[in-house]
């Protein structure tokens, strides 16, 4: 009986497959499981289907073989745009995920205490559906948040239910992402991302970016192309990070001020008449207004800022322009223009007008816009008609009016909490308290709303101060809808359950949102099946169902960029906008100008800046066995001092360090280095877990963000992750 | 003979952690024992510096001290010149580990057997299965296996054309480095 119920999964061609193998191995325990499965022997593993990685949002899909029931190798596919075959490493380690000893298993409801008991479903449903009906009735929809990131149907599902219920406020993880960097480039090209075309550019200037830190693999791939291929390549940043092999050129800035270099650049460019005068008579506007602002902007006056030569600024700036359009400086992402300084979302927006100097849009080895996803039609099946649209907009487009909507910041959200303005908050994999600004802070708003509800698969920082927390499956342990992006060529992609469902009272999400949505009296909307819904969007594609979950991932090389044709720009202007009145909305000038840092280290302080590993996707992988031994072995929770500052501070290599500033005080040990700018400490930024049960991760590190206060930059309201200073003492000195 | 090896380009080692994970997946491996570890150095003075990683694994020795030292003959060498350790046979007396000179042997900790680099690639690559090896995995292609004894194969060409050579100038070594 048992066997039969545990029969291998093989692989499924179709929909009526998958829902068996959900349900039957819903009657089954984790040990129940373990034991069945040990009786039984592959000699060989077997291909199970295409999952895709759920350890960054890159989504990357792999080939997944299962043996003796267990997930062993995955082999990437090399069709999926992100990924191109070659999953990272965290992808090796997050695909035993499943497997975790640190799931959660049932659902959970926190007690006075802090403590959480076990309750069942209906209980969770009855009690979180009253509630929320409840706030609806009494303060109407906009009193309820969503904060989630994280699978395809995730984003459809639990945005539905909030659609459903009549509520706009829906928040991603872009404030300590790339809500600024997105907002400004919105704001001069049209569009939140922009790539290049590194393989055929002749000069590429990377700041703040880390293709081999921050592994996205088609970026690692293309580097190294664009390194084989003869490309001059500098990097910008205080530190000499793992790019630098492909590198020519090191640049350590000085923290904080990538905004001042770029403008003397940009100055070079203009005074010495090298900008693309067609490119700019065709396609841009605000040009003269720059260009008188960019006089003020010399060399000079850069070099006592950044700390970079006057004279490497000139000759960097003639270099770009010399080798346009086959040159471009890189668009970054977290990093300086992301969500750290005060002047990101002005870096993003200098990056671009710089870009535009060059005239190097859509040109070979240029700076791209990528093409269009693939769009699914619209679907005749009166089930999936979407419910009526929200017409509130959510808290904080009012008050930052020039992002990038779909982004509009959390850290704003969280204050509507701490007023009493908005009463209950959603999160789905999005491990808020853990990264996105200061967790005490964070952890006290939390913790005082009336509603808080996580649908996760492990208690991160976030579900422990929630009131409910209700567990998913795993990534691997579920269907997904098919997911329509575009890099430099369009891609569809499908992730398919690998395995069996491991804890029988885990349900996937898009599950548990119907269920909710039924809890709150919108379950109208969810009256289809995923595979239902998944086949009607691929039809419109000309695909099935069964077809693609064969195929895993399709790309579509034939719509990729088009090279050289006219740009149809997405802005107010239909231009490329050098300057944009828009800006004066949010006390910005309308072409981009110099702005200090909102702090500048002086004596014996440090900027605190951090960054990626290459093992780590921020908090949300540090409780991976396989991943969290690297940091072990190689004793990765490391800052980074350079060794002039540490000689002076009587502090060797390896030592054991306070780091502490108003907001914290922790202990660390040091890598002295020199391939860090004097004015900074380095610290990776995912540690530091403040959750006793993810106990691989717990306590592992120091918390990056426990430095930096709860604040946001006054244009897009983004957490200014190293606008923070900290002291370092030596411990026992 | 057959002899095979594997030469890493470290010029184009990002120093990653891929190869080790995609290792442990490949090979069934527990989260602590990792076949292959990374040697990470830094030169020259702020703001003129360079650095180098090195990926570290079994060199499948020719005459390999660690299968002399095998009490019992669990550790063996196959035809292609491959160091490979019968788990079966292991006592985990870690007489092995004493004798490597690479330090590249690591203890299995549930099983309390002494393991390492298996060289899988090399027969995965002949055999053409899909997997997850080092030299499959690695995200910049720093990897190449082969048989180094045969003067037509590309990995005997790389050696010449690239200068490879082992990392300790040990002619025992099947492991080859660009640095």
């Amino acid at each position: 009986m048992l066997d039969a119920k545990l029969s291998r999964r093989g692989f499924l061609a179709g929909a009526a497959g998958a829902a068996a193998a959900v349900g039957a191995s819903g009657y089954l325990s984790f040990g129940a499981w373990e034991k069945a499965h040990a009786d039984e022997a592959d000699d060989e593993p077997r291909f199970a289907g295409h999952s895709a990685c759920g350890g960054c949002y890159s989504k990357c899909a792999y080939s997944a073989y299962v043996k003796n029931g267990r997930l062993g190798k995955i082999v990437g596919d090399k069709d999926h745009a992100f990924g191109v075959g070659k999953p990272c490493a965290r992808g090796y380690g997050w695909s035993q995920m499943a497997y975790s000893a640190n799931r959660l298993t049932d659902p959970l409801k926190r007690t006075e205490d802090g403590d959480f008991e076990v309750i069942s479903w209906d209980q969770a449903y009855q009690e979180i559906g009253d509630k929320i009906k409840e706030i609806i009735a009494t303060s109407g929809p906009q009193a309820l948040s969503l904060v989630e990131t994280g699978s395809v149907s995730m984003d459809f599902y639990v945005q539905r239910l909030f659609t459903a219920l009549g509520c706009a406020n829906m928040y991603r993880h872009g404030v300590a992402c790339n809500l600024a960097r997105n907002s400004g480039l919105l704001q001069s090209i049209g569009t939140g991302d922009f790539g290049a075309d590194y393989a055929n550019a002749k000069a590429v200037m990377f700041i703040g970016r880390s293709f081999a830190d921050g592994i996205r693999p088609a970026y690692v791939a293309e580097v190294k192309a664009a390194r084989d291929n003869g490309a001059y390549l500098i990097m910008v940043d205080p530190r000499y990070n793992s790019s630098m092999g492909f590198c020519d050129e090191w640049l350590p800035i000085n923290p904080g001020t990538d905004l001042a270099f770029i403008l003397a650049m940009a100055h070079v460019v203009v005074r010495d008449g090298l900008e693309d005068k067609e490119f700019i008579e065709s396609d841009t506007v605000g040009f003269d207004i720059w260009a008188e602002s960019l006089k003020q902007y010399t060399p000079e006056w850069a070099e006592k800022i950044t700390g970079i030569a006057a004279a490497d600024i000139e000759r960097l700036a003639k270099l770009l322009a010399e080798n346009a359009p086959a040159a471009s400086i890189d668009s970054g992402w977290r990093a300086v223009t992301g969500c750290s300084y005060i002047n990101s979302g002005e870096t993003a927006r200098a990056i671009a007008a710089f870009n535009g100097l060059l005239g190097c849009w859509n040109k070979p080895g240029g700076a791209i816009l990528f093409p269009a996803a693939p769009a699914f039609g619209k679907l005749e099946d009166p089930r999936f008609a979407a419910p009526p649209a929200v017409k509130d907009k959510k808290l904080g487009a009012k008050e930052y009016p020039v992002s990038l909507y779909s982004m509009v910041s959390a850290n704003f959200l969280m204050e509507q909490i701490q007023e009493g303005n908005v009463r209950g908050i959603v999160f789905c994999q999005s491990n808020m308290v853990g990264g996105y600004s200061n967790p005490k802070v964070l952890e006290e708003i939390l913790t005082s709303a009336e509603l808080s509800v996580d649908i996760e698969v492990q208690m991160t920082d976030t579900a422990r101060c929630c009131k409910y927390v209700l567990p998913d499956t795993s990534f691997l342990e579920r269907d997904d809808l098919p997911w329509s992006f575009a890099y430099a060529v369009p891609c569809l992609t499908l992730r398919s359950q690998v395995v069996d469902v491991l804890h029988p009272n885990t349900r996937p999400v898009h599950q548990i949102a119907k269920e909710l949505a039924e809890a709150c009296g919108v379950g109208q909307y969810f009256d289809f099946t995923l595979d239902e819904l998944a086949e009607a969007q691929l039809n419109t594609l000309g695909l099935t169902l069964t077809e693609m979950r064969e195929k895993g991932s399709i790309s579509y090389p034939d719509k990729g960029v088009d090279y050289g044709a006219p740009i149809k720009w997405g802005t107010a202007s239909g231009k490329f906008q050098f300057a944009n009145d828009d800006m004066t909305k949010v006390g910005l000038t309308p072409d981009v100008n110099w702005i200090e840092p909102l702090v500048m280290p002086s004596g014996d302080e440090f900027r605190l800046i951090g960054g990626k590993q290459p093992i780590h996707s921020q908090s949300w992988t540090t409780d991976n066995p396989e991943l969290i031994q690297i940091t072990h072995d190689y004793d990765l929770t490391r800052i980074w001092m350079n060794a002039a500052r540490a000689a002076e501070l009587g502090i060797a290599d390896g030592d054991e360090v306070e780091v502490y500033n108003d907001l914290n005080t922790g202990k660390v040990r040091v890598k002295v280095t020199e391939r860090l700018n004097p004015t900074c400490i380095w610290m990776p930024s995912g540690y530091g877990c403040n959750s006793p049960d993810l106990t691989n991760a717990y306590g592992v590190g120091l918390s990056f963000m426990s430095f930096v206060p709860f604040q946001r930059d006054p244009y897009y309201g983004a957490t200014m992750s190293q606008e923070a200073l900290v002291k370092v003492r030596k411990v026992g000195a | 003979m057959t002899r095979y090896g594997m030469l890493i380009n470290a010029k184009d080692c990002i120093g990653c952690y891929t190869c080790r994970v995609s290792c442990q997946r490949q090979n069934d491996l527990v989260p602590t024992e990792a076949f292959i570890r990374f040697l990470d150095s830094e030169s020259g003075a702020y703001p003129r510096v360079k650095t180098e990683v090195l990926p570290v694994q079994c060199m499948h020795c020719k005459d390999a001290p660690c299968a002399k030292a095998c009490p019992t003959g669990a550790t063996y060498v196959t035809d292609g010149g491959i160091v490979r350790v019968d788990q079966g046979k292991c006592i985990g007396c870690k007489y092995c580990m004493a004798v490597c000179p690479y330090g590249a042997r690591v203890v299995n900790e549930s099983t309390g057997t002494v393991d390492k680099c298996r060289l899988c690639a090399a027969d995965l690559t002949e055999n053409g299965t899909p997997n997850c090896s080092c030299v499959s995995a690695c995200l910049t292609g720093c990897r190449m296996v082969g048989d180094l004894d045969d003067p037509e194969s590309e990995i005997a060409k790389a050696v010449l054309d690239l200068n490879a050579r082992p990392l300790t100038g040990d002619p025992n070594a099947a492991i080859y480095y660009v640095r």
